[in-house]
């Protein structure tokens, strides 16, 4: 066994981070001879030296012989799996006069682009197409923490998603399992729960992370909404929350109180299927150990329809307990200052105003309306705002749908870029169907998916180890993280920058717009106003790697408010009120449950959870590395004993689930993990050692064990706010699958609306489905303070939910005084002219070219530094006795020579040269030597005036 | 338990060493002890020595084929104190000195002087070659004994049982094989007909006797030893024992081992004579025998981990289809 | 003298399989060879009053262990620190040792080719300390937890044992008499409904 050795000659050691998932911990990767021999976990960084299983297998995915290393063109059918080997460049110009034509023929709209998470740099993706003009940019965003952002920034400016645990006294992790997701956190929650930190975990399953609970709350999955009413309930009725800071610092807790007057405890037991004391206990614990975190779990937008209530409902238990922003409560680090933020790499400017309102969601609070109202508020508070990567995107199913139906109008071409949507977004047989529809399919990816193989265009991707990697989570913190490329792309992989810049060149926008040569040079510009004494991006990663803004707690306090359109805490949000959503989290069940669907309930008597973490796997990757597969060869579900003895299940068989939706095949984990109402099936199972085109019906297996089979992304079905379509909280029924059993073509028709009785589009316009909730109709009130002068420009408009009158092209806000009022920097602007009131001057100061005016508007003039008062009569400064005034010129000078007098220092100044002269003899002061020349006699005198004796200074 | 580590040819090389072995043991009883003085015996019994030397070689044979890296083999002889490696040694022993006995009877011209130098040193090569086959029987039950971490094998009843069944099979082969080449019976003198006749007969009448006896105590220590793991032994012997008189080795305990390879020439021994008793019966011994170590060999359960069943359960096969859909060094794409 | 021990920490054990997969990764180990499985018996106990309990293993590097005397041509062997290893190109792969081991925790790969195939083990990553004597066995750097504690049993200052001195222990299989070194500090659960 040849062992290798790191510390031979020539290995170089490269501060890398890992790409398989969020954690992004700290990676040295022992490079020789421009590959990489090892890796091992950076002991100095975050994860403290510790690697998970993907993490670890590194190699094994950078080296894997199944990696896509080509650019390869489809030379049969669909779906066959012919592929050409051709040159990257010839293959981007082929692709970019595809779309440069279906553009022309039927709008930049038609083409749409799904993303992967955590495997690229979005905000390359988003500066194409933007530029192209598309709004239809996408992620499983919904689904994972966008929509909790969003409701999160309506409460309290923005998403209270950084914890400081090492002063709270009470965490509660709710829907998320960092013992199998999040490692390098879970250690610091395990050191810390010895120290005595209470950690309460909601979660329906006896999670690794529940295991470790001081109080643990096994709820019924998409209960959670009720939970955290019937907490919020508790914690305001038992007189238990924060009223100094809520008499401070928020608006609405009167109409607070009355609206969660119904949730009590009581009602919400038998939602949740907890006893009133535990909720009760749970509310007490986290109120009365002050500070304390909520750590946001991906489950929150996960729920469907139930989604954003759960997580807005979540936000205000923050709120109440005072628990933002504070040391050991959940802070709220707001867009980074100190460098770019992902928004400023976006060129959002460049897309129209008319393709943003043709983008394809339903979901105001998530897409351009909703991303508007937020990201004004977010720019006149903070200064910077969200990037639209994320936070304001297409809704993935919706677009599927609009392949398959033409509504609300026809995709004809799908950029995707290092995800597999058949296993990763909702309602896999029908994004199978969309995905095998699509037109023009072009897929950048690492393997051959599902997807990929119906693709037109495969171009393969460099990823870990082989990209510098920047992380500053999702642009929406002021920190960030970095690490360096091991080696250079293998074969003729390009990471994504790359490829957005050469498709972006090829289809024929400006060079400008992409200026830097490749990743390492943008980021080194993302960090440049940091103004570390570094040169370059590599640089930065060896010496400083993390860097963290100073302090940044409380900021609420220093700024004056927070961050929402009227500085407070929202209970009752205004923003979301514009868009027609109730202000306060008001409840609504699981799309499918017993009061609501009985006759459903009956059917499928088990209430399914899908998705969730477990190790070895990430999503839907690694089910094709033999040495981490081995590790969990098969699909397995938990049922409960109970329940597997009453269906006849035993420990390893294969059994079906099926939804109204479909069914799928997995084996049976019997133990009590789970209630035993309760079914838990895990994501992502595909099975990529099979012949992928021999059966298109099912490629790869991709449908026969994905839970996303049996999950709706109906319009009913997703939530009205944000557009989480539902994973959890389903109702399916468990059955054994006897040996003939065989997984058949029936299995694998989808229908629209999801109805697996029903195959086939029943409903053409997916579009006039009703959504969840009905919007709620709003009209702004009218102005009711008084109104600035007429023929400012930019113009003014009224904004009802800051109570003002504001400046939209700058995000000034009108003061009664007549100015307007930069809320980030709380300076004064004036009206008219927007410029900068300095308070130490007395002056108006125009930010973007630097010139000064008096408060008259009138231009001030300098001569080096000099302020001068050309044509006033006297001098507005004392003027020594032997200086003349010089009305003319506006300045003090020497009688007989035209030097300018600074009063502040007392020197003058040469006008043509900029030296300085002494006041009274004008002599030269010369800074070398400490010592004034007479420039016509040549005769030198000290500071006092005394000649100098021509020694070694002589003109000799 | 994550599989049988051992496979079919380490049963098969433990029946064979202990068949081999247990023939030259009896050999060199029988015509050492028992019938010192006539010449004839040995030469009858020469026939089944080839066989001993045969079984051994095979058994021999299947362990070599076995291991991962045969040619390391010979550190076995030099290197260790080992069970195993005494073994290998013991094999060796015997082997060789049964083959110069074995040569010094063979009848070829082109032999026969090599067969007259070894004709001398019969009686001290007879000696070593029965007691290392001796050693032999004894070795492949103290070697699975000694393994304690198998609470099956981990009993002095094996050892002693794998003699008894070594010695019970040698009776068998011996019975089946003896009087046969290089022995030629001279039929035109009446006297070496009665002669052979007679050693024929005595030698059958005792392997007969004896056989009978070690079946029998065969089938005493198999149920002691069985049923005592049923009574008293740990869980994991219990286990075992549970599922030989009752699980998924009842039918092969009974019908094969009890019924075909103990009881039934047991009573074809006793009651019958003939063919039945000559032939059929030893040759359901001898299937017995072999059923018999592969039977134990199977048995190798260990006292599991906590959960560690469960964890090796899920793992798939070696052969499973993605393990090897991916070469290591080539690409696809 | 030097006496390296492991010390497990099941209260802190989350059984992600990092010490699995990494240990396969830095040994190189082919796909079907695990030395240090993370074992759990399943959920027991009745919902929802369940307990779990991880049980990562990996060699015992016995004081006495059963492997070693059994090999007939010497290739296993032990350490004067305590370590039990193979010498892999003196290993004819017998697999007496393999069933001399109570804890199953030695194995051959079926894939690799059939006549290079020996027995493997966990060797307490013994090469990595050859260039530098204070290095921890991959599968402890890599744990995320901490859960796995790796030091010398000898000195008194070490952290294992102080550990094995002052917490609760237990070894697997204590009546076999192989003085195993892996020592475990038992999660008693309590978990709060």
């Amino acid at each position: 066994m040849a062992e290798i050795d790191i510390h031979a000659d020539g290995v170089e050691m490269v501060k890398s981070l890992c790409y398989f998932c969020h954690a992004n911990c700290g990676v040295l990767a022992y490079v020789k001879d421009g590959d990489v021999i090892k890796i091992e976990g950076d002991p100095d960084y975050s994860n403290q030296g510790g690697l998970c299983c993907r993490g670890t297998s590194a190699l094994l995915h950078v080296n894997h012989p199944a990696r896509i290393n080509h650019a390869l063109k489809r030379v049969g059918e669909k779906g066959e799996g012919k592929w050409e080997k051709i040159p990257y460049d010839q293959a981007i110009q082929e692709v970019a006069e595809k779309l440069n034509k279906i553009k022309e023929e039927s709008g930049a709209e038609a083409v749409a682009s799904a993303g992967g998470t955590t495997r690229t740099d979005d905000w390359a993706r988003r500066r194409f197409l933007n530029q192209f003009g598309t709004p239809n940019g996408f992620h499983n965003a919904l689904l994972c923490w966008i929509p909790t952002f969003m409701a999160e920034t309506c409460v309290a400016g923005w998403s209270p998603f950084e914890t400081d645990l090492g002063a709270a006294r009470c965490l509660i992790l709710w829907g998320m399992n960092p013992g199998a997701s999040t490692l390098p956190g879970m250690h610091g929650y395990t050191d810390l729960q010895m120290g005595g930190l209470k950690i309460i975990v909601v979660d329906p399953r006896y999670s690794e992370t529940a295991q470790h609970a001081d109080l643990w709350l096994p709820l019924r999955p998409g209960s959670d909404a009720a939970l955290a009413l019937a907490m919020l309930h508790t914690i305001l009725y038992e007189g238990m929350a924060n009223y100094d800071f809520i008499d401070k610092w928020c608006s609405g807790y009167e109409e607070l109180l009355e609206h969660v007057a119904e949730y009590t405890p009581e009602w919400a037991a038998p939602i949740t299927w907890l006893e009133p004391d535990q909720i009760r206990t749970a509310a007490r614990m986290y109120a009365m150990n002050t500070p304390g975190c909520i750590q946001w779990g991906c489950t929150w937008d996960q729920i469907g329809r139930a989604s954003t209530t759960g997580s807005h409902a979540i936000a205000l238990l923050r709120a109440v307990t005072g628990n933002l922003e504070i040391p050991g409560g959940d802070g709220m680090p707001g867009p980074a200052m100190n460098y770019l933020t992902d928004e400023e790499m976006e060129a959002n400017e460049a897309l129209p105003e008319e393709q943003k309102a043709k983008q394809i969601s339903r979901f105001k609070l998530t897409s351009w309306p909703g991303y508007t109202l937020i990201s004004e508020t977010a720019k006149r508070q903070w200064g910077k705002t969200l990037p639209t990567e994320w936070f304001c995107e297409a809704h993935g199913p919706s677009v599927f749908k609009s392949i398959l139906t033409g509504d609300p109008y026809q995709v004809r071409a799908l950029l995707v870029n290092a995800t597999n949507p058949i296993n990763s977004y909702g309602d896999s047989k029908m994004t199978l169907a969309a995905i095998k529809a699509v037109e023009f399919l072009v897929v950048v990816e690492y393997w051959m998916t599902p997807t990929a193989l119906f693709a037109d265009y495969i171009f393969p991707a460099a990823g870990a180890l082989e990209r510098p990697i920047i992380v500053t989570h999702y642009g929406a913190t002021d920190s960030l993280m970095g690490g360096r490329r091991a080696i250079q792309p293998k074969f003729d992989r390009h990471d994504d920058y790359q490829f957005w810049k050469k498709l972006g060149l090829a289809c024929g926008q400006d060079p400008k717009m992409w200026p830097w040569e490749d990743l390492e040079e943008a980021y080194s510009d993302i960090i440049k106003p940091l103004g570390l004494p570094i040169e370059g991006y590599n640089d930065f990663v060896d010496m400083v790697r993390m860097y963290y803004p100073p302090l940044h707690q409380k900021k609420f306090e220093a700024h004056g408010g927070f961050w929402t359109p009227s500085g407070k805490v929202e209970f009752n949000s205004t923003i979301l009120r514009e868009l027609g959503y109730p202000g306060m989290p008001t409840y609504i069940g699981t799309i499918e449950n017993p009061i609501d669907t009985p006759e459903l309930a009956e059917e499928y008597p088990f209430v399914l959870s899908t998705g969730g973490s477990f190790m070895p796997y990430h999503h839907s990757e690694w089910h094709n590395i033999p040495k981490v597969r081995y590790l969990l060869p098969e699909p397995y579900f938990s049922i409960n004993p109970e329940a597997a003895e009453k269906m006849g299940i035993e420990h390893g068989d294969w059994c079906w689930i099926e939804t109204r939706r479909g069914r799928i095949k997995m084996r049976a984990d019997v133990e009590p993990v789970i209630d035993p109402r309760v079914i838990f099936a895990p994501r992502g199972w595909w099975f990529p050692e099979r012949d992928g085109s021999a059966d298109l019906d099912n490629p790869f297996g991709c449908l026969e064990s994905n839970v996303n089979v049996l999950t709706s992304v109906d319009e009913e079905h997703c939530d009205p706010m944000g557009g989480s379509w539902a994973n959890r909280g389903l109702l399916c029924k468990v059955y054994r699958c006897g040996e003939l059993d065989e997984y058949r073509h029936e299995d694998t028709l989808f229908s629209i609306p999801g109805s697996a009785s029903e195959p086939g589009i029943h409903d053409m316009h997916p579009s006039q489905r009703p959504l969840a909730r009905e919007e709620i109709p709003f009209t702004a009130p009218e102005a009711n303070v008084a109104a600035p002068p007429e023929g400012v420009e930019p113009p003014l408009e009224w904004d009802w939910k800051i109570g003002a009158y504001w400046q939209p092209a700058t995000g000034y806000v009108y003061d009664e005084s007549g100015w307007l009022v930069n809320s980030a920097t709380r300076a004064y602007h004036d009206l008219w002219t927007g410029w900068r009131y300095d308070s130490a001057q007395n002056l108006l100061v125009d930010d973007a070219t630097g010139d000064v005016y008096t408060m008259e508007r009138e231009p001030v003039k300098f001569i080096h530094g000099i302020r001068i008062y050309p044509g006033v009569e006297t001098a507005p400064y004392e003027v020594p006795d032997h200086l003349r005034w010089n009305v003319e010129a506006g300045y003090a000078m020497l009688p007989d020579r035209q030097f300018v007098y600074d009063p502040n220092s007392g020197w003058m100044i040469d006008p043509d040269t900029g030296n300085y002269h002494d006041a009274y003899y004008g002599y030269l002061y010369d800074a070398s030597t400490q010592t004034l020349l007479d420039e016509n006699t040549g005769n030198r005198y000290s500071m006092s005036y005394e000649p100098l004796v021509q020694s070694g200074t002589s003109e000799e | 338990m994550r599989h049988h580590f051992w496979e079919w040819p380490i049963p098969t090389y433990l029946f064979l060493g202990g068949l081999g072995g247990g023939i030259f043991c009896l050999i060199a009883i029988l015509s050492m002890c028992v019938y010192p003085n006539e010449a004839i015996i040995p030469e009858l019994l020469v026939w089944p020595s080839f066989i001993a030397i045969l079984a051994l070689g095979f058994g021999c044979l299947m362990l070599v084929v076995d291991l991962g890296q045969p040619m390391v083999f010979y550190r076995a002889f030099v290197k260790s104190t080992s069970v195993l490696a005494w073994g290998a040694r013991l094999l060796t022993v015997c082997m060789i000195f049964g083959l110069i006995w074995f040569v010094s009877y063979l009848p070829w011209e082109w032999i026969s002087g090599l067969a007259n130098f070894f004709a001398m040193f019969r009686a001290l090569c007879l000696a070593i070659a029965g007691i290392a086959g001796t050693c032999i029987m004894l070795y492949t039950g103290i070697f699975l004994s000694t393994l304690k971490a198998h609470a099956f094998w981990a009993t002095p009843a094996l050892p002693v049982l794998f003699t008894v069944s070594a010695l019970s099979t040698a009776c068998a082969a011996i019975t089946l094989s003896a009087g046969w080449w290089p022995f030629e019976l001279n039929t035109g003198s009446i006297e070496a007909v009665l002669l052979y006749t007679a050693a024929m007969h005595a030698i059958h009448g005792i392997l007969h006797t004896v056989d009978i006896i070690l079946v029998a105590c065969e089938v005493v220590v198999l149920l002691v030893m069985v049923l005592s793991f049923l009574g008293a032994g740990n869980k994991t012997a219990n286990r075992v024992a549970h599922k030989w008189i009752h699980g998924s080795y009842a039918a092969f305990f009974w019908v094969g081992m009890m019924g075909i390879g103990l009881l039934i020439p047991e009573f074809i021994y006793i009651f019958l004579g003939g063919v039945a008793s000559s032939v059929v019966a030893p040759v359901m011994v001898l299937c017995g025998g072999l059923l018999l170590r592969f039977m134990v060999v199977n048995s190798d359960e260990r006292a599991p981990l906590p959960g560690e069943d469960r964890y090796y359960n899920r793992l798939v096969d070696h052969d499973a289809e993605f393990i090897h859909k991916w070469t290591y060094g080539e690409n696809v794409f | 003298m030097t006496r390296y021990c492991m010390v497990i920490d099941q209260r802190r054990c989350i059984g992600c399989h990092s010490c699995t997969a990494a240990c396969r990764m830095w040994n190189e180990l082919p796909t079907d060879i695990v030395y240090n499985a993370v074992l759990n018996e399943g959920v027991k106990g009745e919902w929802p009053n369940v307990h779990r309990n991880w049980l990562p293993t990996l060699c015992m590097h016995c004081e006495k262990p059963a492997c070693v005397p059994c090999c007939p041509t010497g290739a296993s062997q032990q350490d004067a620190d305590g370590t039990v290893w193979i010498e892999y190109d003196k290993c004819m792969a017998c697999l007496a040792c393999v069933n001399a081991c109570p804890y199953g925790m030695r194995d051959q790969s079926k894939l690799q080719p059939r006549l290079h195939r020996f027995v493997r083990k966990c060797t307490f990553c013994r090469d990595k300390r050859k260039d530098d004597p204070s290095a921890q066995p991959y599968c402890v750097a890599t744990c995320h937890q901490k859960a796995r504690i790796f030091g010398d049993l000898d000195d008194p200052n070490s952290e294992v044992s102080k550990l094995v001195g002052s917490v609760e222990t237990f070894r697997l299989l204590e009546d076999l008499g192989t003085e195993p070194q892996i020592y475990y500090i038992p999660d008693l659960g309590g978990v709060r409904k």
